[in-house]
């Protein structure tokens, strides 16, 4: 499934891909055992479709399991607290039992809701969060689809949520919820536009909207290359959109427990409650693990494992070093995400939350300005350095 | 022209100062995670209840002489006393004695006030009931005795920051005969008595602090 990188701007590609080796590819060698099997090739590949996507929606439920835990115990770490404690050790069960409990639970549908497109709301939250981890790589062909608007289809993707959220909201038939879906809707669509701009920058610099490209154009000289040096006010403005898009703390007006009980959620419980709890701890990862694939380099070790590989006397196609390139790859990626999701914990029992008048404030005055200006000192820097900037 | 650059130089003062504010909150939080949690795990740790704690009240039935100002003394007049006269002995007999703790408010005013100190208060404040009728404890409930923190084998007993050693923060670990910071009213007069004896001609001037 890996198709050749086109760019949405018909600009000329201009990508490193030849340059750097190859890496594992285990959709071409399973593929070539089934083969070998006496399969034919669609066959080959229609057993393999499944897999990957498989081996990401585990990898997306660990990861927000894992997730629960650590905010957890890293606020009562920082409340000096001891956290969950006894079911498992140091507590990791206790998502599981958290989960186990919401399935198990009544779902109740209020009498004067609107029964479908109540339950329309938290699948439709849901569903395009998972879509997006479609684009994210664990490494040069560790990820489902290599599509060559890989960004742009995050971008496009997030932006159906709010209306998961107004519609759960809305029909909740429940003041506080129509509250929490209207500001969660006002909130990610004055995010999005500074998010999609600090976005188009990197964009520009990589000539292309592939996740695996941007990548790439980072992977030059290890720690040093990664797009943080270059856009650290793209990496800002990234990250503050994305907790508003996660509706993390500094901006959870939409779920403000203190002033509207829990926002569009108020109503739901169960299983239902339990999608929207999924989704929002899914895209906070997500938005983690594409910060890192953004700015920090995504898979990139610190130093290039061409590098170490070379150092050693090591051929980097070697099946070993291929299999160990592969490994570091994925332990980095998902290292740099959850180095992030700490900051955003941290940053949660650190900062108040804005006001609604503050959280548009600082979207619309600050952000979009900010992001423009950003876009616009970085297409000058193309121009006037191709070589460092992306020619 | 100027006007607007001065904006622009303000803005990116507040936006700088903000930046500077968030981290030095970050700082904050990120210092507290090499902290020792200082939770006490509730229902197998519990603190040991200080001497003038004002839990529920124990009431002796046969020091009770029915006077009533158990219930004068009470701001809503709580204490449900039922008594009749004895015509014969001309004596009051006690029946009844409750007290409703879904109501009271703890204040200390009747067990201050008992002539006969047959009220008085215990360490006891795990109340919980399922059902706030069960909270009127009549005589018979008001004589039992609390299971006392220290004794209870399924508890483990934590002292509380004031009876601590000197400059000890934290309760867990620290040995049962390690003394509390400061002296006990005792030890001081005690020590008063020694320092009268020891210098009688001198009035007592100096009075040994209590220390820490």
């Amino acid at each position: 499934m890996v198709i050749t990188t086109d760019c949405l701007l018909a600009a000329p590609i201009v990508t490193t891909l030849a340059a750097v080796p190859p890496g594992l590819d285990l959709e071409a060698s399973f593929e070539a055992a089934f083969q070998g099997f006496g399969l034919s090739p669609g066959a080959a590949h229609l057993l393999w479709l499944p897999l990957p996507m498989l081996l990401v929606l585990v990898a997306a439920v660990v990861g927000v399991l894992v997730n629960v835990w650590l905010e957890r115990k890293i606020s009562a770490a920082v409340q000096q607290r001891i956290g969950p404690e006894y079911a498992g050790a140091l507590g990791v069960l206790q998502p599981i039992a958290d989960g186990l409990k919401l399935l198990f639970k009544e779902d109740v549908i209020p009498a004067r809701a609107d029964g479908l497109l109540f339950t329309l709301g938290p699948v439709l939250v849901l569903i395009p969060v998972i879509l997006s981890w479609l684009v994210v790589p664990f490494g040069q062909h560790l990820l489902i689809s290599n599509v060559g608007i890989g960004i742009f289809l995050w971008i496009s993707l997030s932006s159906i949520q709010p209306i998961g959220l107004l519609m759960s909201g809305y029909a909740s038939n429940n003041k506080y919820s129509l509250l929490g879906g209207l500001r969660a809707a006002a909130q990610s669509i004055s995010y999005e536009i500074p998010l999609a701009l600090a976005v188009l920058a990197v964009v520009m610099m990589s000539n292309s909207l592939s996740t695996v490209d941007i990548v790439n154009q980072q992977s030059g000289a290890g720690i040093l290359s990664w797009n943080i040096w270059r856009q650290p006010v793209g990496f800002v403005i990234f990250w503050i959109c994305a907790l508003a898009e996660c509706e993390r703390l500094p901006f959870d007006l939409p779920e403000a427990e203190e002033e509207l009980v829990a926002g569009y959620q108020t109503e739901y419980s169960g299983m239902k409650f339990a999608l929207f709890y999924l989704g929002s701890y899914i895209n906070l990862v997500l938005s983690a693990l594409l910060v890192s694939v953004l700015y920090l380099g995504g898979w990139g070790f610190p130093l290039p494992v061409e590098w170490l590989a070379g150092w050693l006397h090591q051929p980097i196609d070697a099946p070993l070093v291929q299999l160990i390139t592969a490994s570091v790859g994925i332990v980095m990626t998902v290292l740099k995400a959850y180095l992030l999701v700490f900051l955003a914990i941290l940053l949660r029992w650190t900062t108040p939350r804005v006001r609604i008048d503050q959280l548009l404030d600082l979207g619309w005055k600050f952000l979009l300005p900010i992001a423009l200006v950003n876009l616009l000192v970085t297409a000058a820097l193309k121009l006037a350095f191709p070589a460092v900037f992306g020619g | 022209m100027f006007g607007f650059l001065k904006k622009v130089a303000d803005y990116t003062r507040d936006a700088v100062g903000a930046s500077q504010y968030l981290a030095q909150g970050l700082a904050v939080t990120f210092d507290h995670l090499r902290r020792r949690p200082v939770t006490v795990q509730y229902p197998y740790e519990k603190l040991i209840p200080s001497e003038r704690y004002r839990g529920r009240i124990h009431y002796e039935f046969d020091k009770c002489i029915a006077c009533e100002v158990c219930v004068r003394v009470c701001p809503i007049n709580l204490p449900v006393v039922d008594w009749v006269m004895n015509k014969a002995t001309k004596k009051k007999e006690l029946r009844n004695y409750s007290i409703d703790f879904g109501v009271c408010i703890f204040c200390g005013n009747c067990v201050e006030y008992c002539p006969t100190n047959c009220l008085s208060m215990t360490e006891e404040y795990e109340l919980a009931a399922f059902d706030r009728h069960s909270l009127n404890y009549d005589n018979i409930a008001l004589g039992r005795l609390p299971t006392s923190v220290t004794s209870d084998p399924a508890v483990i007993a934590l002292r509380e920051l004031a009876y601590l050693p000197k400059g000890e923060m934290d309760p867990h670990g620290v040995p049962d005969t390690s003394p509390r910071a400061g002296q006990l009213p005792q030890a001081l007069l005690d020590s008063w008595a020694e320092s009268e004896a020891a210098a009688p001609a001198s009035t007592t001037t100096a009075a040994p602090q209590e220390q820490g």
